[in-house]
C-alpha cells in the first residue's frame, strides 16, 4: 500500500472522520483510524460503535495511487503526526510487519499499525429507505433541539432526539423531562410512508458540526437500527435508539392565561446576570413575578452566600392574570438561543405547570416547553 | 509614620458572640451514661483493644486533671490516669452531628450569620438579631447558653466582643460553663497579658523565630519596626501585629456549601464477599441518609469508590431520575455498582466508599413532565 497526497487535502478528510473516534472505547481497534485504498481513491474510516463515519478521498491530480491495500493506525498519534509534518505532500506506505512509513520533506515516521481485517465492518443499510433533506435546514433542526436531551443514561430514550418525517414535513422533539424542545419544518419530496425514530443527541452533536458548511442536500438511508447520512464523499452512520418515545404532543398546553411578549436579547441579558447569583446557590433558581396591573414583571435570583439581584424586565406586551412562577434560569437562556427572531412569546398558565416559549409571530412551528421548580 | 498608620482602622461596632461547648464529646457520653461523670472519660478507640492504635477526640474535666488532652495518643492517657479511673469510650459521632444540629436551630432563632467552626464551636455576629435591639449582647449569650442546657443537658462557654479573635479569647477564658466579655476599651488591657504563644497562627516554630527577632511579649509586638517584621513574618505576621492591636476584620460567614456528602473507609482485613461489602455500604448509606436529613437536603448523583489490594482505585457515579435523600435508594445503586468489580472482590478489597453530589435544597422539587405516565 503506497501512496502521495496533498496534505491539506488529507486533513480535510482526516478532521471529519476523527469524529468518530474516541479514546475511551471498550473495542480496543475503534482507537484506530482505518485507511482503504483501491484505485478508485483513499477511504477513511473512524468508529465509536455508535457514531461511524467514512470519507473517500477520490484519485485525482492531488492524490497519486501507487499500490492498493489497507492499514488500521493509531488515530490520535497519526492525525499529530499529519498535522504537524514539514511538507505540503506527504507519502504513505505500508511495509512488512504492518510497519507503516510517512514521509515529507526530510521527515520521516515509521509507526507500528494494525491489520486492517480485525477492523469492524460497518453496518449493512439498505437503500429500500431512502430521502433527501437540505443540509443547512438539517443543520438548523438539530441545533434547536438537541440541547434539551437528556445527558442521563437513566431514562436512555431521552437522550436522543425525536424525528417524525413525513411527505411533507419533519418533526423533531427533544426533551430531559424538565424542558422540551419542538421543531417543525415543512419538506418537499419526504419520503412515503411516515417514518419515527430516535437519534442519539450525541450523534447529532457530531452531525451538525460535519453540517457547519453543508447548504446541500442530503441523502438519508435508514434500516432498523441504523441511520446513513451521505454527504458528498462522506457517510456518517448512527445507531438508531431502540423503544417508543413517549408520546409529547398532549404535554403541550393549548391555552394560557398570562402572556409576555419581550425582546429576546434583552431578557436573555437579565438572566444572564440573574444567574451570577443562582450559580452560586445550590438551586439555580429565579423567580418571575408578573404583576399586569402595575404593568410590571420582575426578576429575582440570589444565592444565600453571596447576595440577590432584583430586575424590573423591560416586556412589550403583559396580558392576563398575576403570576409568579420559579424555574432553573439555564433552560430559559438555552431556549432563547435556539429561536433566531427577536421577538419572543411566554405563554403562561398556573405557577406549577410547565409554560411555553414561543416566536411571537407564532405558527406553531416551534415551540418550547419549560417546566417550573416548586419551592416549599 | 506609626506602626498603627499600617494596619486597617480598627471597627468595634459589631456584636459577636464565639460559642464553645464544654468538653463536648465527652458531655454527651456523660449524658447517655451518668455514671461516667465520677470516672476519668477519654473519647476514643481503646488502644489496648486496637493494637495501640487511638487518638483522643475528646476527655472530660476529671482526665483533664491527669493532663490528658485532646489530639493525643490514646496510650498517653493509660500511662497518665490511674487504672481504676479511667474510661474509653468510642466516638459516636452519630450522635454528636445529631446533638450540635440541635445546637445549630437553637443558634438559627437568633441569628441566620452563623459560622461553624466544629460540632462544638461556632461564631454567631448579633449585631443584627432576631430577638430584637432591646436584649443586650451579654442577654443574648446567656439565652443562648440557658437554652442549649434546658434542651441538651449541655453546658457551653461564651466569648463576647467586637471581633471574632476577642470573642474566642474570651470563651477560652472563663470555661467551663463561663461567660466572658471583651469591651473595645478593654481589649488593650486583655492583650497585654496575652502569652504571644497562645496567639492563633503562633505555633512553635513562628514562636521560635519570632524570639529570634527579640519578640517576647506582647509589649515587643505592639513595638516592632514594621518593615522589618514584615519583611520576615510576610502576611501572617500583618495577621498577627493587627491581633496584637485587637483588630480582626474577618467576617462572620454563613456556611459554605457543601458539594458532597458521603463516607469511606479503609479495612485492616481486606473484604472478600459481597455480602461483607454490602454491609458496608448500606451502613454509609445509612449515614448519608442521616447527613442529608440533619440539613435538611436531597441528591441527585451516586458515586460509588472501592480500591483493590493493589491499589487499584474506581469510582463510578450514577445519576437519579429525581433528586433523593433515601438510604435505600442509594444503597441499591451503589449495589448495582459493586457488580462491576468482582474481580476486585476477588484479591480483596480495601476500601469502599459511597457518597452523594449535585445537592439540592429539599424543599425545592424540578417539577418534571409526565412523559412516561398514561394520564
Amino acid at each position: 500500500m503506497k501512496f502521495t497526497i496533498d496534505r491539506n487535502k488529507f486533513i480535510n478528510h482526516l478532521n471529519h472522520v476523527m469524529r468518530a473516534i474516541s479514546s475511551k472505547t471498550t473495542i480496543p481497534i475503534l482507537t484506530g483510524i482505518k485507511l482503504e485504498l483501491s484505485t478508485e481513491g483513499l477511504i477513511l474510516t473512524g468508529s465509536n460503535s455508535d457514531i461511524s463515519i467514512k470519507s473517500t478521498v477520490i484519485k485525482d491530480t492531488e492524490l497519486q495511487i501507487q499500490s492498493e491495500g489497507n492499514i488500521v493506525l493509531p488515530a490520535r498519534f497519526f492525525s499529530e503526526i499529519v498535522k504537524k509534518l514539514p511538507e505540503s505532500i506527504f507519502t504513505f506506505e505500508v511495509k512488512e510487519n504492518l510497519q507503516t512509513v510517512i514521509k515529507s520533506g526530510s521527515s520521516e515516521f515509521l509507526i507500528n499499525g494494525l491489520d486492517a481485517d480485525n477492523y469492524p465492518r460497518l453496518p449493512q443499510v439498505s437503500k429500500n429507505l431512502q430521502f433527501e433533506l437540505n443540509g443547512k435546514m438539517l443543520r438548523n433542526l438539530i441545533n434547536q433541539t438537541n440541547f434539551a436531551v437528556s445527558t442521563q443514561e437513566s431514562r436512555p430514550i431521552l437522550t436522543g432526539v425525536h424525528f417524525v418525517i413525513s411527505n411533507n414535513q419533519v418533526k423533531a422533539v427533544a426533551t430531559d423531562s424538565h424542558r422540551l424542545s419542538q421543531r417543525i419544518l415543512q419538506i418537499e419530496n419526504g419520503p412515503d410512508n411516515i417514518l419515527d425514530f430516535i437519534i442519539p443527541g450525541k450523534s447529532l452533536t457530531e452531525l451538525s458540526r460535519i453540517l457547519s458548511d453543508v447548504d446541500d442536500n442530503i441523502q438519508i438511508q435508514m434500516s432498523e437500527n441504523q441511520i446513513l447520512f451521505t454527504i458528498g464523499n462522506l457517510s456518517f452512520y448512527s445507531r438508531l435508539l431502540e423503544g417508543t418515545y413517549p408520546e409529547t404532543d398532549r404535554l403541550l398546553p393549548d391555552s394560557s392565561t398570562t402572556d409576555i411578549t419581550f425582546n429576546s436579547s434583552k431578557i436573555f441579558s437579565a438572566l444572564e446576570r440573574a444567574s451570577l447569583l443562582t450559580h452560586e446557590s445550590r438551586n439555580n433558581v429565579v423567580r418571575l413575578v408578573i404583576n399586569p396591573e402595575l404593568h410590571q414583571v420582575v426578576l429575582y435570583g440570589n444565592s444565600p452566600e453571596v447576595g440577590n439581584v432584583e430586575e424590573i424586565l423591560n416586556v412589550d406586551t403583559l396580558v392576563g392574570e398575576s403570576l409568579e412562577i420559579s424555574f432553573n434560569p439555564d433552560y430559559l437562556k438555552s431556549a432563547l438561543r435556539a429561536f433566531k427572531t427577536d421577538q419572543i412569546t411566554m405563554k403562561f398558565t398556573q405557577p406549577l405547570r410547565p409554560f411555553t416559549v414561543v416566536p411571537k409571530e407564532n405558527d406553531g412551528q416551534f415551540v418550547q416547553l419549560i417546566t417550573p421548580v416548586r419551592t416549599f | 509614620m506609626a506602626l498603627q498608620d499600617w494596619l486597617p482602622k480598627n471597627k468595634t461596632d459589631r456584636k459577636i458572640i464565639h460559642l464553645d461547648m464544654d468538653a463536648f464529646y465527652a458531655s454527651v457520653e456523660e449524658l447517655k451514661n451518668p455514671s461516667l461523670k465520677q470516672k476519668a472519660l477519654v473519647v476514643a478507640h481503646d488502644p489496648r483493644k486496637n493494637n495501640g492504635h487511638g487518638v483522643v477526640t475528646t476527655s472530660n474535666y476529671n482526665a483533664r486533671r491527669y493532663g490528658v488532652f485532646s489530639a493525643m495518643p490514646a496510650t498517653k492517657a493509660i500511662e497518665k490516669i490511674p487504672q481504676n479511673e479511667l474510661v474509653f469510650v468510642n466516638p459516636d459521632f452519630k450522635v454528636y452531628r445529631k446533638v450540635s444540629s440541635q445546637i445549630h436551630r437553637i443558634f438559627q432563632e437568633v441569628t441566620d450569620l452563623v459560622e461553624t467552626v466544629a460540632l462544638d464551636e461556632a461564631y454567631l455576629d448579633v449585631t443584627q438579631n432576631k430577638l430584637g435591639h432591646n436584649k443586650t449582647t451579654i442577654e443574648l449569650a446567656s439565652y443562648l447558653q440557658k437554652r442549649i442546657l434546658n434542651e441538651t443537658g449541655l453546658t457551653c462557654s461564651v466569648g463576647i466582643s467586637y471581633n471574632k479573635f476577642l470573642a474566642k479569647l474570651g470563651s477560652e477564658y472563663a470555661k467551663p460553663f463561663g461567660r466572658t466579655i471583651i469591651l473595645p476599651e478593654m481589649a488593650n488591657i486583655f492583650l497585654k497579658d496575652y502569652p504571644i504563644e497562645k496567639f492563633p497562627g503562633v505555633g512553635k516554630k513562628t514562636l521560635s523565630r519570632l524570639h529570634d527577632y527579640s519578640i517576647y511579649t506582647h509589649d515587643d509586638l505592639v513595638s516592632v519596626n514594621i518593615h522589618e517584621f514584615l519583611r520576615h513574618f510576610k502576611r501572617a505576621g500583618y495577621d498577627l501585629l493587627q491581633k496584637a492591636f485587637g483588630i480582626d476584620l474577618r467576617p462572620v460567614k454563613a456556611n459554605h456549601l457543601r458539594k458532597s456528602y458521603g463516607k469511606e473507609s479503609t479495612f485492616l482485613e481486606p473484604i472478600h464477599t459481597k455480602t461483607k461489602a454490602k454491609r458496608m455500604l448500606k451502613l454509609y448509606c445509612d449515614e448519608i441518609e442521616n447527613q442529608l436529613n440533619l440539613e435538611n437536603l436531597k441528591a441527585q448523583t451516586v458515586v460509588f469508590k472501592i480500591r483493590d489490594v493493589d491499589f487499584n482505585t474506581s469510582t463510578r457515579r450514577q445519576t437519579l431520575i429525581q433528586a433523593n435523600n433515601q438510604s435505600n435508594e442509594f444503597y441499591q445503586i451503589a449495589c448495582q455498582l459493586l457488580d462491576d468489580f468482582e474481580s476486585e472482590l476477588n484479591i480483596g478489597v480495601r476500601l469502599l466508599g459511597v457518597s452523594v453530589t449535585n445537592i439540592l435544597d429539599s424543599e425545592i422539587e424540578s417539577i418534571s413532565l409526565p412523559l412516561f405516565q398514561t394520564q
